[in-house]
């Protein structure tokens, strides 16, 4: 039982080729285990929301498998917490599911008091048809509370990402005018927390107001308030679309503030935001930055021709990429769900020291059949470190990333790829390789 | 159903893939979103079913969705069937698949030319019921699709028919099920539906003496095994000594064989001991009633339930935890209560009863209440023995414990 690696790589696209996703191609036609789902994006988003309720209208299995998500986390409230459902059955999809919808709305209301609710469709609903944009704007009017609609079927998107990208903009609706208060927003932080971050420590330093951070952690008031903010950071792109927004409605400008790993960019960010702030630029950030590009030359040597695959990073896969191939390093394959015109100019510049192979991220299974045949030092992203390391693979792991923003990124990637190039250099000794 | 606080039932759809999951050589195909498969790999996960390189999704578009187009599919069963060369490829419904009117049975018979393995179809999206709906129909297509025409008898050798990893302590029933049956007559196990089993040992599960029935959604299946190869069956799931010794004696019957006087000996004297617990229990009745609940699968409720009126303590409630449908004609008193709201209100009013139960229906109780998990979901910790049964003696061992426990709080 074996694919020819050898065949995969073959049917693969060069980056070269690539103009727009649909030009990046599955390793396979059949998946595993495939992305995740954007209902599950979506109750990552509303776990971050205190007092809101996220109403999943589902199949037994979309609502199963949400709850069990739920069951032992400390943001829901766990068992008894902030997420519940409405399950869908033959009847629903023949006669419509509203009537059902409202029914189950009358004991949240009364046994939840929720101050929000978003209520996530999946993807039955949308073949079906309810209108649940009307059905929230009803159940809105009738309760005095926000019920929100957040569309979350799989087969018009990618991954989980459009899930939280859509949680968060909806919030947009229940945002206010208010006066500013020469705070500035987070938006777009999935995992870890802001305050352990070094952009955070820039910003309590400058005496800067944090106001809201969605979705990492924030109420529903915060939501409310969110228009008093002076800027808005966008560290991550689902963010861009309710920075947008409230750029349209409330006049806020935003500052994209992403897990960029190179060093100039980072610095360019700094000097954006703390331009629309007003506000000196700290002068330590200076130091900061020298400190990231000595880090640079002091390990560009041992990063030189180290070939990767790309896998799933809490980085901005373009921009890490291009940082990697101008320090020498090869990608083989870089496994990406999104590509946009913003990725256009990075791709250029890898295009300068080589043409990788491009497909969908998340197909871990036939992967291990290509490793076979491209060999490489290092795999950035999950993988099971064992299976990995008979194959001379050394995981290059990221996760601490996610609560990381500023210089100090780029600082922990060089670190960590060091210290897996020697991994793999050890694994491949250990197989004679 | 409106609103559903918990968890809800699993669908046909999610009973259908754990069992198939047991199914060894064999590769599951789903025609649906990737991420239902996705997210359902942490559950498959905890019921102790292996999905590595078992379990695939095509993943849908919405081109797909519109046009009806079932290339994906085409190509990935082409493909899984070069790659993996698995005896069989069960293709699996989506939801969406079931809803837009995708011809999977179709599929499966044109593509089955352009393939090795053997195609099977499963149409169902999760709409047709729950998961007892889904192990009935499971039971029965394999049986229907994968046995060989000829089949030639073995001596001593049986089969289980309705194991079902989505239950509790699945695995520990059938290990329980198996000695007993190897000493009391010393027949070994072929086969399991669906647990640990493989294409092959399903391709002649017709060899066997006996078809042991522990569950009844794997009646259909008996059946067909009964017309197919002429197949003797018995559905019991023995909770409790005497229910064990019974079902021993009736196997026996069929076997033509008695079983190990030893070990009939040994569960007689052991069904007399918990006598001595009635007794008790008529004691302690005059001062506090013991009463119980039960929740759980069909066989589960009304084995448990009988066995427990055997020691004296009066089941109040028997609460299924499945529809009743693919049971014939239930107990009048196991009742399924769809409305979630409903067991939430029978639960949280409980006082000083001993319920067996789901980790679930456990948080709803007062601590005044003794609770033992006994069902599913189980939410609380792990799943890892496989020596700890329900079934049997020594399920019953450990149920006369728990009860000794419950009657200390009476006291």
């Amino acid at each position: 039982m074996a694919m020819d690696g050898k065949e995969l790589v073959e049917k693969l696209a060069k980056l070269s080729q690539v103009q727009s996703i649909k030009d990046i191609p599955q390793l396979t036609h059949a998946l595993f285990p495939g992305t995740h789902c954007p209902l599950m994006g979506a109750a990552m988003a509303v776990g971050g929301i205190k007092d809101s309720l996220i109403v999943v209208v589902g199949t037994d299995e979309c609502t199963y498998y949400t709850k069990s998500m739920t069951i032992h986390s400390e943001k829901f409230g766990g068992i008894d917490g902030r997420c519940v459902s409405v399950v869908l059955d033959d009847h629903d999809v023949t006669f419509g599911s509203a009537e059902k919808v409202q029914e189950a709305f009358k004991e949240i209301i009364e046994e939840y008091r929720p101050q929000c609710v978003f209520l996530v469709t999946t993807c039955v609903i949308e073949i079906i048809g309810d209108d649940f944009d009307a059905i929230s704007e009803g159940l809105s009017e009738l309760y005095g509370i926000p019920v929100l609609p957040v569309h979350t079927e799989h087969f018009k998107c990618e991954d989980h990402l459009p899930g939280l990208e859509r949680t968060i903009t909806v919030c947009a609706e229940m945002m206010k005018s208010c006066d500013s208060d020469n705070s500035v927003n987070l938006l777009g932080q999935r995992m870890g927390d802001f305050a352990t971050t070094e952009l955070y420590a820039m910003l309590q330093k400058a005496g800067v107001k944090i106001g809201l951070q969605l979705p990492c952690g924030c109420s529903v008031d915060d939501i409310k308030n969110a228009a008093a903010a002076k800027v808005n950071i966008v560290v991550n792109d689902i963010a861009l679309p309710l920075a947008q927004k409230m750029q349209e409605k409330f006049g806020i400008p935003y500052v994209y503030f992403n897990k960029f790993v190179i060093p100039e960019k980072i610095y360019e960010a700094y000097k954006n935001l703390f331009g629309y702030l007003e506000l000196e630029l700290p002068g330590e950030l200076e130091g900061l930055y020298q400190n990231a590009r000595e880090k640079i030359e002091k390990n560009k040597g041992e990063l030189e021709g180290i070939t990767y695959i790309y896998g799933n990073t809490p980085y901005a896969v373009f921009e890490m990429n291009c940082f990697l191939s101008s320090l020498g390093m090869v990608p083989q394959v870089i496994q990406t769900n999104r590509y946009t015109e913003a990725d256009e100019p990075y791709a250029k510049e890898i295009l300068q020291y080589t043409d990788p192979y491009v497909c969908k991220a998340a197909n871990i299974a036939p992967l291990q059949y290509v490793y076979d045949v491209l060999s490489p030092y290092l795999y950035l992203g999950h993988e099971f470190g064992n299976r990995l390391r008979q194959k001379g693979i050394a995981i290059v792991h990221s996760d601490r990333a996610s609560g990381m923003l500023g210089f100090e990124v780029t600082g922990y990637l060089l670190q960590q790829l060091v210290k897996s190039v020697r991994e793999a250099k050890e694994y491949r000794k250990e197989l004679g390789l | 159903m409106s609103l559903c606080r918990y968890l809800p039932v699993p669908s046909d759809r999610m009973g259908i893939i754990w069992s198939l999951l047991s199914v060894k050589d064999s590769i599951i195909l789903e025609y649906g979103p990737a991420g239902t498969t996705h997210f359902s790999m942490g559950f498959y996960g905890t019921l102790g079913v292996d999905w590595q390189h078992r379990l695939f999704t095509t993943h849908m578009n919405e081109d797909d969705v519109v046009m009806g187009d079932v290339t994906r599919l085409e190509e990935a069963i082409v493909e899984l069937d070069k790659s993996y060369e698995p005896k069989v490829i069960f293709v699996v419904a989506s939801s969406i698949s079931a809803v837009i009117g995708t011809d999977i049975k179709g599929v499966c018979n044109y593509m089955q030319k352009e393939v090795q393995a053997k195609l099977v179809a499963f149409e169902q999206g999760g709409f047709r019921g729950d998961y007892s709906i889904g192990l009935t129909e499971v039971y029965k297509l394999l049986v229907n699709n994968l046995p060989c025409k000829e089949q030639k008898k073995r001596k001593k050798v049986f089969n289980i028919i309705g194991a079902s990893m989505g239950s509790y302590r699945a695995a520990s029933d059938v290990w329980e099920l198996q000695n007993l049956i190897r000493e009391a007559f010393g027949y070994e196990l072929h086969t399991c539906l669906c647990h640990e089993t493989s294409v092959d040992e399903i391709g002649d599960i017709g060899t066997a003496e006996i078809n042991l029935v522990m569950r009844q959604e794997g009646l259909p299946a008996a059946e067909v095994l009964k017309n197919k190869f002429d197949m003797p069956f018995v559905v019991s799931a023995p909770y409790g000594y005497a229910a064990t010794l019974t079902w021993l004696e009736e196997v026996g019957k069929i076997l033509g064989q008695l079983p190990d006087v030893k070990m009939c000996a040994r569960l007689r004297l052991k069904a007399q001991n918990t006598a001595s617990l009635k007794m008790y229990a008529m004691m302690m009745g005059r001062k506090k009633t013991p009463q119980a609940a039960v929740i759980g699968e069909y066989d589960l409720v009304k084995g448990l339930s009988a066995f427990l009126r055997s020691v004296g303590i009066d089941v109040k409630y028997k609460l299924c935890s499945h529809s009743l449908k693919s049971i014939v004609e239930p107990e009048l008193d196991i009742q399924y209560i769809s409305v979630e709201k409903e067991k939430i209100d029978i639960l949280k009013k409980m006082q000083k009863t001993l319920v067996l139960a789901d980790d679930v229906s456990h948080r709803l109780c007062d601590s005044s209440n003794v609770v033992v998990r006994v069902s599913a979901p189980f939410i609380d910790g792990a799943q890892i023995a496989t020596h700890l049964p329900l079934l049997g003696e020594k399920g019953t061992d450990f149920l006369l414990e728990t009860i000794e426990a419950y009657y200390q709080t009476l006291a």
